[in-house]
């Protein structure tokens, strides 16, 4: 859709309710696998959870995707094929951080190769847990449908910890009397 | 160091590699001992592991199952570790072949194994650019294997930081998050 249009249909025409409407109902998902995540993503979509009630339809290329599901570690060299996959998907898109991993490194959160996802991509929505439920991720998805719509409840927000007094500090010497 | 380091050898004990070892090499151990495993563990000179890999082949064993390294700061030494395993020569089923070599940690340099056991190739590279050790021999040295190009490297210097020495500090060093 070209911006004139876009804009035309959207301000002029105030068919951005139907535009959200049809948004916020067929959520696809792209999958950017790294670790354990992806295991809970494949039960949420299968038939016990039935993530396509809310219309997240995981489907396999991000051209034809408006959602990327980052869901585990982003190391350096991951984080450009991230930026390209983002890239690569058209407007409106998303991004949901799944996981710890994704979210703040989690388990490798100090580690010298380990990005964190929103310094590579603005993050839409973040989803904790090691790894998340298969309810945490429809409930982000939920998370999701309430900020299109203009009506954004409570998030998830990661915090920022200083945790330097608590690290092993070197030997003081000993003061001489 | 500390009383809880654990020794670089294992206790001393017998074992039936280690007169065959003994016959085609002649006595060039600093240090022998056996694992609780009951594999046996053998110190060299660094000058001599050549030598010793030349003997684990001309054993049976036939490829490296592992070649890291230690970092020893206070003791400005690095401990390299090689271990052999066999394949396919009966006899050498469970047996591992421990052997390991001190190398001053200023200068680290020790001769290449990789061009007669080939799979150290990728172990080397990966020892190199992790520790920063010179295996002399191997076309491969002081190149980017596994890490980033653009990471871990010396923002004043432009030289490159080796990520497990001890002394290296990633630069958001305690913050979580």
């Amino acid at each position: 859709m070209s911006q004139a249009l876009r804009e035309f249909l959207l301000k002029k025409a105030k068919l951005e309710k139907v535009f959200n409407w049809g948004v916020r109902w067929s959520l696809w998902p792209v999958h950017l696998v790294t670790s354990c995540c992806g295991v809970e993503v494949a039960h949420t979509a299968g038939p016990g959870f039935d993530a396509e009630r809310w219309g997240v339809l995981p489907f396999h290329t991000m051209r034809q995707c408006n959602v990327l599901l980052v869901e585990g570690t982003i190391t350096r060299k991951m984080a450009k094929v991230l930026r390209q996959v983002y890239e690569q998907m058209p407007e409106p898109k998303y991004v949901i951080a799944m996981g710890a991993c994704a979210v703040r490194g989690g388990l490798f959160w100090n580690s010298y190769h380990v990005v964190q996802v929103d310094t590579v991509v603005p993050v839409e929505v973040y989803i904790a847990g090691c790894p998340p439920t298969p309810e945490a991720v429809v409930r982000a998805f939920i998370m999701l449908h309430n900020k299109i719509k203009g009506k954004p409840g409570p998030g998830i927000e990661p915090v920022k910890v200083d945790l330097t007094p608590y690290l092993p500090q070197p030997k003081q010497p000993a003061k001489s009397a | 160091m500390t009383a809880r380091t654990p020794p670089k050898c294992p206790p001393q004990g017998e074992h039936a590699l280690l007169q065959k070892i003994k016959a085609t090499l002649g006595d060039v151990f600093i240090d022998h001992g056996v694992t609780p495993e009951g594999h046996l563990c053998v110190m060299v000179k660094p000058e001599k592991i050549r030598e010793v890999a030349a003997t684990a082949r001309i054993l049976g064993f036939d490829h490296v199952l592992s070649l890291s390294a230690m970092d020893f700061p206070t003791e400005k030494k690095f401990l390299v570790m090689y271990v052999f395993a066999s394949y396919l020569t009966p006899g050498l089923e469970n047996q591992l072949l421990h052997v390991r070599t001190e190398i001053p940690r200023d200068n680290p340099k020790i001769n290449s194994i990789a061009d007669v056991f080939p799979s150290a190739d990728y172990e080397e590279r990966e020892c190199h650019e992790m520790f920063g050790i010179w295996f002399e021999g191997n076309p491969h040295m002081g190149k980017r294997f596994l890490l980033d190009p653009d990471c871990c490297i010396d923002e004043k210097t432009g030289q490159p930081q080796y990520p497990l020495r001890k002394d290296f500090k990633v630069p958001d060093w305690g913050l979580m998050g």
